[in-house]
């Protein structure tokens, strides 16, 4: 968890890629796959368990065309995003897109098990 | 109790405290945990991001089955979720989690929670009965006082959602959590589409005035049944319904279409929802693997994670989730 994430201001959506900006005035891109293929959802998440199927996962994602998502807030908390195909069940924490950003690993390199958080 | 600074001889023994009697010893004792609870369950209203109770008036209308779905639809969400069972006669949310006949864990004075299907944490008084079978009648304060320990008791860690599931009718329960549980979201009214459950439906919402807990909206429950077939590839189907209606469909490019029937009366919560301007959250079908789910343990979103049913409580839950929006989070600019 980190402790003094900054509040996200501004979610640009651009061709491949979102370009954030923090209140502090960082700023940062995560790129559609990114973000797709970090899903947290019950149905993604233990894909990225092994490596193998990770990969599987982040193959299917490439493969989408590459669009902006609506996107929608989840109370003060979270984003969801809505893709034409593939997933769009995951709610995005605020703390997971602050991950991603920093480029790290968002589950924390803890595999996923449900309830295993 | 062992972390008590309320110690039986005085701890600096230089100058010779009053000694305390057994009884104002116990009343302090009593008094200090009394406060450790507050302080707990305010900081619980902290880790808890949101809490949910869920209501109605008539008993048997769906609330376990509808507080589970929710719990386990924002799980699959990814969502940190845990369900509090309130119901101390016949609480049956362990059943519907996969945890039938889990005992209350305590560990140093703490009571945590069992884990139930994707991860969802459950706190039951069912965890408490010795049997499941023989309902415990519980006096009013012993039971409304067992409620608060639950609430302030209880090690939930972070949790994006609490939900809680409570008996049926508009009793002390709710009241009690209400007052115990700082900055609750609010309700979420669950009721069938038949006309007795609506008008208990539409007390609850006047309570809810009572309550000073926001309704969040109407669920509608067993509100038609879907059948799904197989036809010719973007053929039309037709079937003939209640009452004489003919209810038609499209097969998709391979061939699969669904129909819902409406067996009760159809829009009943919706009417409710309209009359008392309070939103309507959506329809969940009637389905039979509910009710299989009950017995056997694993829940209807858990065994056709794809299915009617967790998709209407995906659709529930987003509008849920719509209804649940903190004025802090509209900071972002979404471009
Ligand atoms: N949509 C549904 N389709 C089919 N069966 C359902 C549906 N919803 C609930 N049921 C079944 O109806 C019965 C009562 O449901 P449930 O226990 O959730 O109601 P309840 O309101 O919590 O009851 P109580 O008032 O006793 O607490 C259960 O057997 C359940 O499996
Ligand atoms: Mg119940």
């Amino acid at each position: 968890m980190s402790e003094e994430m900054p509040n996200l201001t501004r979610f640009e959506r651009r061709d491949v890629d979102v370009a954030l900006t923090y209140d502090d005035g960082s700023e940062f891109v995560i790129t559609y796959d990114d973000l797709r293929h970090a899903c947290p959802c019950a149905k993604c998440s233990p894909m990225r368990n092994e490596d193998e199927a990770s990969k599987t996962l982040r193959r299917q994602v490439e493969a989408h065309p590459k669009e902006k998502p609506q996107v929608r807030t989840v109370g003060n908390y979270a984003l969801g995003f809505e893709w034409s195909v593939g997933c769009s069940s995951g709610i995005y924490r605020f703390e997971r897109i602050w991950d991603l950003a920093n480029r790290r690993d968002p589950d924390n390199g803890r595999p996923y098990v449900h309830g295993a958080w | 109790m062992a972390d008590s600074p309320v110690t039986q001889h005085g701890a600096n023994s230089g100058e010779v405290p009053a000694e305390a009697t057994p009884q104002e010893q116990k009343q302090m004792e009593q008094a200090y945990a009394q406060m450790k609870r507050k302080m707990s369950m305010a900081e619980i209203g902290r880790k808890i991001k949101h809490k949910v109770m869920v209501l109605s008036g008539k008993g048997g209308v769906g609330k376990s089955t509808v507080s589970t779905g929710l719990a386990l639809a924002l799980a699959q969400q990814g969502l940190k979720v845990g369900i509090l069972d309130i119901d101390i006669t016949g609480p049956n949310v362990p059943k519907m989690m996969g945890l039938d006949g889990r005992r209350l864990h305590v560990e140093s004075g703490r009571i945590h929670p069992a884990q139930g299907h994707l991860g969802v944490k459950v706190i039951s008084m069912a965890f408490l009965l010795d049997n499941e079978d023989t309902p415990v009648v519980w006096r009013g304060p012993i039971k409304l006082g067992a409620i608060q320990q639950f609430i302030g008791d209880v090690e939930w860690g972070d949790l994006d959602y609490l939900i809680i599931d409570f008996p049926p009718g508009t009793s002390d329960e709710p009241l009690t959590v209400a007052q115990s549980l700082p900055d609750i979201d609010g309700m979420v009214i669950v009721t069938t589409p038949q006309d007795v459950a609506l008008l208990d439906s539409r007390k609850s919402i006047t309570f809810s005035e009572s309550l000073k807990v926001p309704v969040l909206g109407v669920v509608e429950n067993m509100s038609g049944y879907t059948i799904n077939g197989k036809a010719t590839a973007n053929s039309e189907v037709q079937i003939a319904g209640p009452a004489g209606k003919t209810l038609k469909a499209t097969a998709d490019g391979e061939g699969n279409f669904s129909i819902t029937i409406d067996i009760f009366k159809e829009g009943g919560g919706k009417s409710t929802a309209d009359e008392f301007g309070v939103p309507f959250l959506g329809a969940l079908p009637f389905d039979p693997g509910f009710v299989r789910g009950g017995d056997d343990g694993v829940h209807r979103i858990v065994s056709e994670p794809e299915g009617p049913s967790a998709v209407a409580f995906a659709k529930v839950v987003a509008a849920l989730q719509d209804q649940i929006v903190d004025s802090s989070g509209s900071g972002l600019e979404i471009i």
